[in-house]
């Protein structure tokens, strides 16, 4: 029996929850805690079986060649992206239940958090270019409330800052669609692309102008420098689990389009060697290592964690664009890396600030007395970014360095590994100082007036922590899903 | 027969508007239960012409054998004729609650009913000289509806409207001359009229460029569109007919006539005649939008928005393609129904709680829910997010752009991409502003005349949900739509 009706389920029923928390607006704390548990927790459940199905489809709308249909179709990549969003947003609805105690405006959160929730599992979903941009633009709407979700002034301009960036990009994006729908048989993604070199070499220059507008219309999700300027403001104005998730999984969604675009639609052996992927292995680069070095100024603290996040992006985003096997291997790995650490570190910051009442790095000193979990989480995740060896960090740090050298580029080569190795001496800069401080205050130990975290929050940044660091003990489990299909793509 | 149900649409709104005129001393409550009758006969009336269908013209006046005043419904006219027959009693409707408190109503129903009929004859005019009379006669009958305030600032808009459009029907006369002269056949026909032996083709060309100019001042495109935000001030059933389905879209409807069966695209393709329109309206499309940010007032900002999006239209028929014009159409379909939702919401809030400008709409929604609903959806809409109507219009417009091979058409998709962006911002600022910023402190809310959103007039709410549903549910009709509209742009229809 073919159990199509499982995608739009996934897709459709944290969203209808979302929106039914947020007209039915329950009063009992103990409702909504079960409502968007239970929802959670079905939806990754229902994923996790997608994944482990065969193919399955699901297709309406117009069938004439005017219009492009809306499709959902499972294939590997959105299988990964899949789980991955449906395990990291449990995590981030148990955290939220737990760090909103008694924020009026916490139903609000919920409903959104649960329709973006929904929106993001058809963006993972999406089986062509056209449906994936539906719901790109969905996702940039229904999250700006999370960025909003303070109200203070800041806040306000930080996600307009947000909406305005990230709907331009999508804007970008679409242009090239339109431009790809008119040389393309279909938009429908199709491992190792669609294009027939025949096909565009009419029309060179503007094909490739295009394609290098629409991937950069998606690359301002995902952080590229210089249109990265919305990705500090938005993710620091945010509540803590609603940073964690947009740097963890909603920034992938920039990452994912141009992964669609280029293996899915366009095909690898069409860009490598162009000017589009040189221009763009010029601005991964500079991405990481100003993305690095802004961090390293920053002093608050998430703020800083949304700096590492433009960072640590790009370097899924340069292993993309290497074009080879091994260096869309290391980026896809460095997703599964990035997600896991970078939200530990953002619920980690969120209890830190909780705690004492403070947001910058310096504040922190002696909070390893108060929240010992919680800052061995936040270590090993940090860990585990910088790229220490026996962690995730290194496996995928090590694949795209590897893949770089390896990787037909002439001088390009060398870049890849020096920045890399400048960017994680970077991290170590500007990561470790909270542990250092954390654990050893020095002569005069600080008081924080709040009192401490429930234990909760700090198991849920540790239990974040060691899988990261768990992804470097047994890297297989993930190294063998990618490069099972990752090769038909070239 | 068929004479019979081409005049008898015009007739009975033409008619009954010189009816209602006449007896505007009378009840206001009568009258309007007539206006409300004629609009609806007349609605009645074209659907059942649209419906028949018949093909043969109908000569109303001869002056002489080349010269005679003709109707004939073919496909263009027929989609314009439907359009606007389905918005006049949404805005009639509007009108009567808008109005309620008149004095003057009379008077403006009387014009308001007329103009409908004016605005049929444009639409079923067989020949250029006949669109050019109804053309002029648009301007005389919303004349009164722009003045009807009768204040200063009426009275310079109404000056300003009937300067600029005279200015522009001056143009459009050249090219009716030139038409009548040296045309084989003074009728519009698909693909375009022959032309006798010996015009010089430059000539040509130019005189198209004026008449493009000079029907190109009722659309609104650039820099003949200073009318528009002026008369923005109007009452808002005015500005929601000639900012959405009367006099913008009449100049548009009037510029694709003369493009496409009066000179023709072949002859136009690939001159610098195509070239010059196709600039125009590109730059039209972003000083629209950039002039949109730039205004506080709700109104004139949704004007210079209109500005903009008229020019997409003739940005789509200024490619002089046939997906070209078919895009074109199909985005004067979808803006109409948003640009007269969008208006119709703010001619609420502005009723409901006397804001008129941005700033004074900080944390309204909860005030007036559905009407920020539905404007959302209109915002939306005119962006151009999927599934919305405006989606399917500027994904058509953006193919069809690209699929020329003229690096200004190129140039021409990404204004529209460029104003996709700006339009994002100044009506998303709007949205976000009524839902999320905290109501400010000496504004309007706290206006003793405020009342809540449960009184907000049912007359006034329906239009607005109507265009709100009609723009979200179009996507399940697209498909049968575009194929009508390809079949009007091949010249089968």
């Amino acid at each position: 029996m073919r159990m199509n009706w499982l995608l739009p389920t996934a897709m459709l029923l944290p969203a209808l929850m979302g929106g039914l928390l947020l007209v039915w607006k329950p009063r009992r704390r103990m409702t909504r805690l079960v409502m968007v548990g239970v929802t959670l927790a079905v939806t990754l459940l229902t994923v996790v079986w997608t994944a482990a199905l065969p193919v399955l489809s699901v297709s309406l709308g117009p069938s004439s060649s005017a219009f492009p249909s809306f499709l959902l179709k499972t294939d590997e990549v959105a299988r990964l992206f899949s789980v991955l969003t449906g395990f990291l947003w449990l995590f981030g609805g148990l955290y939220a239940f737990f760090y909103f105690k008694d924020d009026p405006l916490e139903n609000r959160f919920f409903g959104v958090y649960l329709l973006v929730l929904g929106a993001l599992i058809g963006l993972d979903f999406a089986g062509n270019l056209f449906t994936f941009y539906l719901f790109f633009e969905v996702v940039t709407l229904l999250s700006f409330p999370l960025v909003l979700h303070t109200g203070t002034p800041e806040a306000r301009t930080a996600a307009l800052k947000y909406l305005f960036y990230s709907l331009s990009g999508g804007f970008l994006a679409l242009l090239g669609i339109a431009f790809l729908s008119l040389y393309l048989p279909s938009l429908t993604f199709t491992p190792g692309g669609v294009l027939s070199a025949l096909s565009f070499s009419r029309r060179k220059e503007l094909f490739e102008a295009l394609i290098f507008v629409c991937l950069l219309g998606f690359s301002v999700k995902a952080g590229l420098f210089p249109l990265h300027n919305w990705l500090p403001t938005a993710h620091a104005a945010a509540p803590a689990p609603a940073s964690a998730v947009l740097s963890g999984v909603l920034a992938k969604a920039g990452v994912l389009g141009i992964l669609r675009v280029v293996y899915f639609v366009v095909g690898p052996d069409v860009l490598a060697g162009s000017w589009v992927q040189t221009v763009f292995l010029w601005l991964t680069l500079a991405t990481i290592v100003i993305g690095s070095m802004m961090a390293y100024q920053e002093k608050i603290l998430k703020k800083r964690l949304a700096y590492s996040t433009v960072s640590q992006l790009s370097y899924s985003l340069f292993g993309l664009f290497l074009l080879t096997p091994g260096g869309l291997e290391g980026g896809l790995f460095h997703v599964v890396v990035h997600a896991l650490s970078k939200s530990a570190l953002f619920f980690a910051a969120g209890v830190f600030v909780t705690v004492t009442g403070k947001a910058t790095v310096d504040d922190l000193r002696g909070i390893g007395c108060r929240q010992p979990m919680t800052l061995i989480g936040y270590t090993l995740a940090s860990l585990c970014l910088i790229g220490l060896p026996l962690t995730g960090g290194f496996v995928s740090k090590w694949q795209l360095a590897t893949a770089s050298l390896a990787a037909p580029l002439g001088g390009w080569s060398l870049a890849g590994p020096v920045v890399l190795l400048l960017s994680a001496l970077l991290t170590a800069g500007y990561l470790l100082p909270p542990v250092v401080d954390g654990f050893f205050p020095g002569r005069d130990t600080p008081v924080f007036p709040r009192p401490a975290a429930l234990p909760i929050l700090s198991a849920v940044v540790l239990s974040l922590g060691i899988l990261a660091v768990g992804l470097g003990l047994f890297p297989s489990v993930l190294t063998s899903f990618l490069s099972g299909w990752i090769g038909s793509l070239f | 027969m068929h004479g019979l149900l081409l005049t008898a649409p015009l007739l009975a709104s033409i008619a009954g508007g010189i009816l209602v005129y006449l007896l505007r001393g009378h009840s206001q409550r009568l009258l309007r239960v007539l206006v409300g009758a004629i609009v609806a006969l007349t609605s009645a009336l074209t659907a059942l012409l649209l419906i028949v269908h018949p093909n043969r013209p109908l000569t109303i006046f001869a002056f002489t054998d080349r010269l005679v005043l003709q109707l004939r419904l073919d496909g263009l006219g027929g989609l314009f004729a439907g359009l606007v027959a389905c918005l006049w009693p949404l805005t009639t409707l509007y009108a009567f609650r808008y109005l309620a408190k008149d004095e003057r109503q009379n008077t403006y129903f009387a014009f308001f009913t007329m103009t409908f009929g004016v605005v049929l004859g444009i639409a079923l005019a067989s020949n250029m000289l006949t669109l050019y009379v109804f053309y002029e006669l648009l301007t005389l009958a919303t004349l009164p509806l722009v003045l009807h305030p009768m204040t200063k600032a009426a009275i310079r808009a109404g000056r300003k409207y009937l300067c600029y459009s005279l200015g522009g029907s001056a143009f459009a006369f050249i090219g009716l001359v030139f038409l009548t002269v040296y045309a084989d056949n003074t009728g519009f026909v698909s693909g375009g009229v022959a032309f006798s032996d010996g015009v010089s083709s430059s000539l040509m060309l130019l005189i198209y460029i004026l008449a493009f100019c000079g029907f190109g001042v009722k659309a609104a495109l650039f820099p003949f569109h200073g009318w528009l935000p002026t008369a923005s001030i109007a009452p808002t059933p005015t500005t929601a007919l000639l900012h959405a389905v009367a006099v913008v879209k009449a100049g548009a409807f009037a510029i694709i006539r003369l493009t496409y069966y009066s000179f023709g695209t072949a002859r136009l393709r690939g001159t610098w005649a195509q070239a010059a329109v196709l600039g125009l309206a590109a730059i039209t499309i972003l000083f629209g939008g950039v002039m949109a940010l730039r205004q506080s007032h709700l109104k004139r900002r949704l004007a210079y928005s209109t500005v903009s999006n008229l020019s997409y239209i003739l940005l789509g028929a200024a490619l002089m393609s046939p997906e070209g014009l078919t895009a074109g159409l199909l985005h004067l379909v979808t803006h109409s129904l948003i640009k007269i939702g969008a208006f119709f919401c703010v001619g609420n809030i502005q009723q409901e709680t006397g804001a008129s400008y941005v700033f004074e709409i900080n944390g309204f929604a909860k005030k007036l829910p559905v009407t920020f609903a539905c404007f959302t959806v209109c915002a939306l809409g005119l962006i151009g997010l999927p599934p919305l109507s405006g989606f399917f219009s500027k994904w058509a417009l953006l193919r069809a752009a690209l699929g020329e091979a003229s690096p200004l058409a190129v140039a021409g998709a990404v204004a529209l991409i460029v104003s996709a962006v700006l339009t994002a911002v100044y009506m998303l600022i709007v949205v976000v502003r009524a839902y999320a910023f905290p109501p400010q402190e000496n504004g309007p809310a706290q206006n003793p005349l405020l009342r809540t959103a449960k009184a907000a007039n049912a007359a006034m709410v329906i239009p607005v949900v109507l265009s709100a549903a009609a723009t979200t549910a179009m996507a399940a009709f697209i498909d049968p739509l575009y194929d009508v509209l390809s079949r009007i742009a091949a010249g089968l229809l």
